[in-house]
């Protein structure tokens, strides 16, 4: 979707703050270890990244990160049913739950682990590319979640890997996980933009079929 | 059970955005306390996740992972071949590296790593992404200028040095190989790793110092 997250090549943000640290609150920390910790049955990675594409722009391009996490981790639930916009608001539950075990540190790194997650899915089509074909991609913005950036939308590139297929973001942000075969493509600077640095750099990126069709 | 319903889920964070303090530390605080009491999770797992990020997981990973692909060739080949499973050796596999794929500089060409689409990241190797990699500015303008965001890190580039940028738009990962400075010559393993920077695995440094910074 044409929503705020779509940052690719967008103009007038300045430079980058080059030294900044990976907090600088110590609610972004408590906030990272919520949206591990805590999650609402049934979201997947594809439905989060949606949810948060969602937000009111000018409210995306103007809060702190983690402020977007929460935001988001708050939506989910209630869109859910897990929790209601006045318990987000008061922070009070309206029934209040047994507390649960503590989880150890140790217990959290063997949850950090098992979070490296096959996406991976055999499917019966054959792949429609071949290593060195010349693909284009679609030129139309997609009305829901996509992964395809509007930076790259109708550009001429070529398959420089196949990746067997994965589960396809788009759908699986309506809840449908099927899979689609995965490509890394790679195109010409100087094909995406008129004003590149040096035409002859390149930017890859990993695309699923139904976004190209060959050129 | 999720809605995936988009227009429900805009009105609920147009909601969330009416109603809640503009202060996000009283945001997390009310989300904290509402999920407490709710007995989803206790207090202490959320100090404890915490402690887990800063004491354990790290760039150290990544760079201990590097060091030996720069000493072992049998290594490096398996690295290349697939990352997801040769980080497995270590036990450093975890959140979002399952499909990482490493990617070598040389001589002529420079990688750099971005996610223009959210901020996707393999937290398990590097640990938690600096702001400036989540931020619009880097987004946006590591596709389209890699060159002068590249000089604001310091590094100037050659018109004979190509640039390669990998855009994480789907589950795959991306970890950077610096080039093994010279100098180094029969250095062992940890003393390698004690010279590869966080940002030189994301690609925006290039030339190691034989120092530890």
């Amino acid at each position: 979707m044409d929503g705020p997250q779509d940052l690719g090549g967008k103009e007038s943000f300045g430079p980058i703050e080059v030294d900044s640290p990976e907090y600088r609150d110590d609610w972004e920390r408590r906030q990272w270890a919520l949206t591990k910790l805590v999650t609402t049955p049934g979201v997947t990675i594809d439905w989060f990244r949606h949810a948060l594409e969602t937000m009111p722009p000018a409210v995306y391009l103007s809060v702190p990160y983690f402020q977007k996490w929460n935001a988001n981790n708050m939506a989910l639930g209630i869109d859910a049913g897990a929790y209601t916009l006045a318990e987000c608001v008061s922070g009070k539950a309206a029934v209040r739950g047994a507390s649960p075990p503590v989880v150890s540190v140790d217990e959290c790194e063997a949850m950090q682990r098992a979070l490296s997650v096959d996406f991976s899915r055999e499917i019966d089509a054959q792949p429609a590319f071949q290593l060195g074909d010349p693909v284009v991609t679609d030129a139309r913005p997609s009305a829901g979640h996509t992964r395809l950036p509007s930076y790259a939308r109708g550009a001429r590139g070529k398959v420089i890997a196949h990746h067997g297929a994965h589960v396809f973001a788009d759908t699986g942000a309506r809840g449908d996980h099927r899979a689609e075969h995965l490509y890394t493509v790679e195109f010409r600077a100087g094909d995406l933009w008129s004003d590149a640095e040096a035409a002859e750099d390149v930017v890859c990126l990993d695309l699923w079929e139904p976004y190209l069709a060959s050129a | 059970m999720p809605s995936f319903d988009t227009k429900a889920i805009e009105k609920i964070h147009r909601d969330l955005h009416t109603h809640l303090p503009s202060d996000p530390a009283l945001r997390v605080k009310a989300l904290e306390s509402l999920v407490v009491e709710k007995g989803l999770v206790a207090q202490e797992s959320i100090d404890n996740w915490i402690e887990l990020y800063a004491e354990r997981i790290g760039p150290k990973r990544g760079a201990e992972v590097i060091a030996r692909a720069w000493t072992e060739p049998e290594y490096h080949a398996r690295l290349m071949e697939d990352a997801g499973q040769a980080v497995k050796d270590f036990g450093y596999e975890g959140h979002a590296t399952e499909h990482t794929k490493a990617v070598q500089n040389t001589a002529d060409t420079h990688n750099l790593v971005v996610c223009t689409l959210c901020s996707c990241y393999p937290f398990s190797l590097l640990g938690m992404s600096p702001i400036w990699y989540r931020s619009a500015a880097y987004r946006a303008r590591a596709v389209k200028e890699p060159r002068a965001v590249l000089a604001e890190f310091g590094v100037e580039l050659g018109a004979d040095v190509k640039v390669r940028v990998w855009d994480s738009t789907a589950e795959l990962r991306y970890l950077v190989i610096p080039e093994r400075p010279a100098g180094t010559e029969g250095w062992s393993a940890d003393q390698l790793a004690a010279i590869i920077t966080r940002d030189s695995m994301i690609g925006t440094a290039r030339d190691l110092a034989l120092e530890p910074s």
